[in-house]
């Protein structure tokens, strides 16, 4: 038997979110005249996936978690390492959850090009000829869509309060 | 009553704007099939908010252009790189890589384009004539079989997931739990909305599709800080003609191959998960078993090219047929084009071709046209692909992550879906990093509300269970569903251990009871056919004592 590793971790976190999600079928309304209740279907798939990730647990725990494949493997340990491994995937998980929380202020264009141009430069070299070569990538690539999207699509992208771009 | 279906189809391709789109969409999709790491799903993905406005045939006759352009991509990318550009494009880089090295790029490019273009019109025949068989057995089917079906649906894409059966049934049921998310589409009760008023409508199917595999996608192919700097492909600066008469000449030469991979693409295509990913592999496997010289293959031989480029194209004519035909998607581009034939709101079902003949006629033209449109292009892409490896890939994945963006917003005009894009990249990224598949995942989405309706269904018929054994049709899909399930046990096993040797019978055998039971002429022949193979196979192995080949040479050599 092997200690807890990465499989487990996820065995254990899947198993939370089915006993929140079976705790929640206790809430779906039950009408009394359905041929099938609206919580039926939910709970029988909750149990398979709980029981099949009872067996990746056991699993995890017998024989340990698979070595991750080299390129896939953190180059340094601890934290900083895992922060360096996944960078690029972190800048643009927030770079985009950024451009999601000021899209009503923003608004498409500008958030959409402050997005590109954001990812391009924390992604890409940082010489100051990148930098201008990024701008007007964002610029040419979003104002390029925007205009699409808004005029040959008939799309209504939202406007942004700050400069009601509609 | 066909001729007359066919000319209206006619009318509704050969406009001429439908015409321009689907030259447009076989070009973006030689283009995105060249680019290693830009798989052709996503290409369908970032093609389909510009279908939204159009009406269904234009729509889908540019989605299946870009499906068939990326198809053929693929192999330039394979063939000039050694980088397969789509995973339906990897076999070829086999023998493609090794004949383009020992200088005949232009050789091994007209070979893949030659089969590709010949494995994609035998395909687009068996889909025409077979599509509509195939829909008269799926009016056989109540909802019983349905729901096995689905189930059968699931396992066969769990199982498929190779080392990972365990990690792909939990994708696969993940799935069809967040199926569940929001109204229920029987009863109109709200479902694990958490008192989120947003998730009472639930999730739309669109906007998870792209980011479990799109935006999960791009960021693996961003995650490398080196990598995602570097030009895309290292092409050099290449001026390859297609050698067109010579790369006839040895298409003809195998035509054996040819028709045998294409049939094996379409049957893989048939089965519900398994896409061209896997045919490839599979057709060049069977090329190679069946050679007069195996040991050449690897080095550069015509038959490595021919096998997977004729299978991977005819792959999407088996996989157009089960969703036409069933409503059943394929694979994770069927099913990106299952949700647009929705958003149209056209629901691909048995009666789907009998009820808009028009729109089903166009879309076997449409992906028999695009086979010609994309042997006309390649020649003028080969040019185009050379330019866009220089990209960089950061570049590339920051202006899709933004073209993302737009393309969901346009899908309801909600800004939820952008967070659902959000929420299910984060989601697919790490399922991805953890080892999970996430076509099981896909699937398990949109197969969830269609096995749920089913069951209902059954349930509102008659509560008793045995119909789920009684029904031929279901009984054979469970049984399918049963086997696709040990089937990575048999694949493991498979030349060491000697119960292998009684899995094949077995099935074959357990597959003839449902056939008997169908009644009519055909069926129980068929099922006599199976029970007599399995009898005789059985009895021939167990009098070799279930020995597995190749057993006294082991021995011998101990």
């Amino acid at each position: 038997m092997s200690g807890p590793n990465r499989d487990t971790v996820t065995a254990l976190v899947l198993l939370v979110a089915c006993g929140t999600f079976f705790w929640a079928t206790t809430r779906i309304r039950d009408l009394g005249f359905e041929t099938l209740g609206s919580a039926v279907w939910p709970r029988a798939v909750l149990v398979v996936l709980t029981l099949f990730t009872l067996v990746y647990l056991v699993r995890s725990l017998v024989s340990g978690a698979p070595p991750p494949a080299l390129e896939e493997a953190p180059a340094g340990s601890g934290i900083r390492g895992w922060l360096s491994h996944y960078r690029n995937v972190l800048v643009c998980f927030t770079l985009f959850g950024v451009f999601l929380l000021t899209l009503p202020y923003l608004g498409m264009l500008i958030g959409g090009v402050l997005f590109v141009f954001a990812s391009l430069v924390l992604l890409g070299p940082r010489r100051p000829r990148r930098l201008l070569l990024h701008g007007i990538i964002a610029l040419a690539a979003v104002g390029g869509m925007w205009l699409i999207f808004t005029f040959g699509l008939k799309v209504i992208l939202p406007p942004g309060e700050l400069l009601r771009l509609g | 009553m066909l001729l007359e279906n066919v000319q209206l189809a006619f009318g509704a391709v050969f406009d001429p704007y439908t015409l321009v789109l689907m030259v447009l969409g076989v070009g973006a999709g030689l283009l995105a099939g060249a680019i290693p790491g830009f798989t052709i799903a996503m290409a369908i993905v970032l093609t389909l908010p510009f279908t939204f406005g159009m009406d269904p045939v234009r729509g889908l006759a540019t989605m299946i252009s870009v499906f068939v352009g990326g198809l053929s991509g693929g192999l330039m990318a394979g063939i000039l790189t050694g980088i397969p550009g789509t995973p339906s494009s990897v076999a070829t880089t086999f023998d493609g890589f090794p004949m383009a090295r020992s200088g005949r790029p232009g050789l091994a490019l007209g070979i893949g384009v030659w089969s590709s273009f010949s494995g994609g019109i035998i395909s687009a025949i068996l889909l025409m004539t077979l599509a509509p068989r195939l829909a008269r057995i799926g009016l056989e089917f109540g909802p019983w079989d349905y729901f096995a079906l689905v189930l059968f649906a699931l396992t066969i894409t769990a199982s498929l997931a190779g080392n990972t059966l365990l990690k792909g049934v939990i994708a696969g049921a993940l799935g069809v739990l967040v199926a569940t998310i929001g109204e229920d589409e029987i009863n109109g009760v709200a479902r694990f909305d958490f008192g989120i008023d947003a998730l009472k409508q639930g999730f739309a199917f669109l906007p998870v599709l792209v980011g479990l595999f799109a935006f999960s996608q791009l960021l693996s192919d961003v995650r490398d800080r080196v990598k995602a700097t570097r030009a895309i492909a290292d092409t050099g600066d290449f001026v390859v003609r297609i050698e067109h008469r010579n790369a006839i000449r040895e298409v003809v030469t195998y035509w054996g191959v040819v028709l045998r991979s294409a049939l094996l693409g379409v049957f893989t295509g048939l089965l519900p998960g398994a896409g061209s990913s896997v045919s490839n592999i599979l057709a060049y496997d069977q090329a190679k078993k069946t050679s007069r010289r195996p040991e050449k293959f690897g080095s550069g031989v015509p038959e490595g090219i021919v096998a997977p480029e004729s299978s991977n194209n005819a792959t999407e004519g088996g996989s157009l047929m089960t969703m036409m035909a069933l409503g059943i998607p394929g694979d994770v581009v069927t099913a990106i084009m299952l949700g647009a034939l929705l958003i149209h709101d056209v629901v691909p079902s048995p009666s789907f071709i009998g009820d808009e003949p028009v729109l089903a006629y166009s879309i076997f033209l449409s992906f028999f046209l695009a086979n010609f449109i994309m042997l006309g292009l390649q020649a003028i892409c080969l040019r185009a692909f050379v330019l866009v490896t220089r990209l960089r890939m950061y570049i590339l994945a920051a202006i899709i992550l933004a073209y993302c963006a737009f393309g969901i917003f346009t899908l309801n005009n909600v800004v939820f879906d952008l967070w659902t894009l959000f929420i299910f990249g984060i989601l697919g990224f790490t399922m991805k990093t953890l080892g999970f598949p996430l076509a099981p995942m896909i699937l398990g989405v949109v197969l969830g509300d269609i096995a749920e309706l089913n069951l209902s269904r059954a349930f509102a018929i008659s509560s008793d269970l045995t119909h789920f054994v009684l029904r031929p049709w279901s009984l054979f899909f469970l049984l399918l569903a049963a086997f696709s399930t040990g089937f990575p046990l048999y694949q493991r096993d498979r030349q060491r251990r000697r119960w292998t040797r009684g899995y094949a019978p077995l099935m074959a055998a357990a597959l003839s009871l449902p056939m008997f039971m169908m009644g009519g002429a055909v069926r129980p022949t068929i099922g006599t056919a199976l029970l007599l193979w399995a009898m005789w196979t059985a009895w021939r192995r167990f009098h070799a004592g279930w020995a597995i080949p190749g057993d006294d040479r082991r021995a011998g050599s101990r």
